[in-house]
């Protein structure tokens, strides 16, 4: 019913959707750009969504469709950085502590398949049965990109 | 209790918590800015809002209506008085329940409930939805539990409507299960124990007992024949050319795939999906040459992927999928 009512233009409703779903956005584009950049991506994206909502004919499939929202301008933002920012510049300005910046480069360095993944649950403090149904994925996906992504996040972190 | 801090924070992890305490600097909590005028609403979105604003009236009356009648029909001995988890209500002609006349009570584990020819019954199920169980209908509760909820439908037709984590609601027929990603969905199984399945909201994954699945968005239906599996799924607005050229290929004849790949249009990405899932070597490869045309794949995800099988390959590619099927822009 969020998604009908925001489609009608409610701001309330659209704004409730923020807050359930801005930290997964938010990781998605972590796990692509920089911190600070991420925090604009996000707000990119929830302007797009709110231009196209209308477009979206199965309000149950927003979780999806905002999640595919989010990659596409993370990664459209990472190409536009890529020439003149190297991996090594991503550090949030001012990095929170060198560890956490360290933690993150890690955690940035996983496959793809578990990075996102982590980055929810580690970042942003979503729990796996959050995680899977703010994305779609099934809780038994969660559960192996969270275990097989921390196996490889020590590995490098050792 | 489980031990999975993980996953779900049961239990303890000192490393993990260490690392969330870490990076929870990162975390994001910035305020949504102000938003332009209102959003540009499409026909679709028209057509939602349409048809949402008097189906939600006219749920609203039916269930005033239903209430009423409830209040004053007297009620029959209740045969079943399991838990109130499922509570079900027989609103039109009559059922029976563990063998006894029922309309009113309580699904409990293993035993049958009946509706006659006529009998129509709302069912209650746990905290996440219910369904609606129409005439000439029988099944049971076949376990209930914090991460499950399972039903079977030996023969007859309901319609269910359920919000919860996917995977939660399970409803076995005799060719399949039917595992709930979120959604609502109607269900028919003919005295043979032939499935028909049509989702209206969310996604259905139809589980055959050898392993076989189809992947069922809202607005596509599908045909389960015992022993063969799940068929592949087809948009319910398809056109007959797909639906002949689907039949074959189900019923495995060679003229099947060539046929869907001359037919699909981009309506039918979702079956294409499907079919590059369920299909190996040459076949997929043509079949993602088609699918392609409709819905790239994903940057961070390789042909070479998706051509091996590989599950988060084909995950990441079916989301890309839904999205483009669902909002096309």
């Amino acid at each position: 019913m969020l998604v009908i009512a925001a489609q009608t233009g409610s701001r309330p409703a659209f704004a409730t959707l923020y807050e359930r779903f801005h930290r997964v956005v938010h990781a998605i584009a972590l796990a692509r750009v920089s911190a600070s950049d991420a925090n604009d991506v996000v707000q990119d994206v929830f302007a797009e969504a709110w231009a196209k909502l209308g477009g979206v004919r199965e309000p149950a499939a927003f979780p999806g469709w905002i999640v595919m929202l989010a990659r596409s301008r993370a990664i459209d933002h990472a190409r536009k950085q890529r020439p003149t920012e190297a991996p090594g510049d991503l550090a949030v300005e001012p990095p929170p502590r060198a560890e956490a910046a360290a933690a993150l480069d890690a955690l940035r360095a996983l496959p793809d398949t578990y990075r996102e993944t982590l980055i929810m649950r580690l970042v942003e403090g979503l729990s796996g049965p959050e995680i899977a149904e703010r994305t779609g994925m099934t809780p038994d996906s969660v559960r192996v990109h969270l275990h097989r992504g921390m196996k490889l996040l020590r590995e490098a972190l050792q | 209790m489980s031990n999975d801090y993980l996953y779900d924070r049961s239990g303890s992890d000192p490393e993990v918590a260490q690392l969330e305490e870490l990076l929870g600097a990162y975390r994001h909590d910035a305020p949504l800015r102000e938003l332009p005028g209102t959003p540009v609403r499409s026909l679709r979105a028209r057509r939602i809002a349409l048809i949402a604003v008097p189906v939600l009236a006219a749920a609203a009356v039916v269930l005033v209506v239903l209430l009423r009648r409830t209040e004053e029909v007297p009620r029959a001995a209740t045969a079943c008085t399991g838990d109130t988890g499922f509570a079900f209500n027989v609103t039109g002609g009559s059922a029976s329940c563990a063998g006894g006349a029922a309309s009113t009570g309580s699904l409990t584990v293993g035993d049958w409930f009946e509706t006659a020819r006529d009998g129509v019954a709302n069912v209650k199920v746990a905290n996440i939805g219910e369904m609606t169980v129409y005439g000439d209908s029988k099944l049971r509760l076949v376990g209930t539990g914090p991460n499950e909820h399972r039903l079977e439908l030996a023969h007859g037709k309901l319609s269910a409507h359920v919000v919860a984590p996917p995977r939660i609601f399970i409803i076995d027929t005799p060719a399949a299960a039917a595992v709930d990603l979120g959604c609502a969905y109607d269900m028919e199984v003919d005295g043979a124990g032939r499935t028909h399945l049509r989702v209206s909201t969310g996604a259905v994954s139809l589980e055959g007992k050898a392993g076989h699945t189809a992947y069922v968005l809202a607005g596509h239906e599908v045909d389960v024949v015992p022993g063969r599996g799940p068929g592949t799924p087809v948009a319910i607005d398809t056109t007959p050319a797909v639906r002949t050229a689907v039949a074959k290929l189900d019923a495995g004849e060679a003229a099947g795939l060539p046929a869907l790949l001359e037919a699909a249009q981009p309506n039918d990405m979702v079956t294409l999906w499907n079919v590059v899932a369920r299909t190996a070597g040459a076949q997929r490869v043509q079949a993602i040459a088609k699918l392609e045309t409709f819905a790239q794949l994903p940057l961070d995800v390789s042909r070479e992927r998706v051509l091996a099988g590989e599950p988060a390959a084909l995950d990441a590619w079916r989301e890309s999928v839904i999205a483009r099927w669902l909002a096309p822009w």
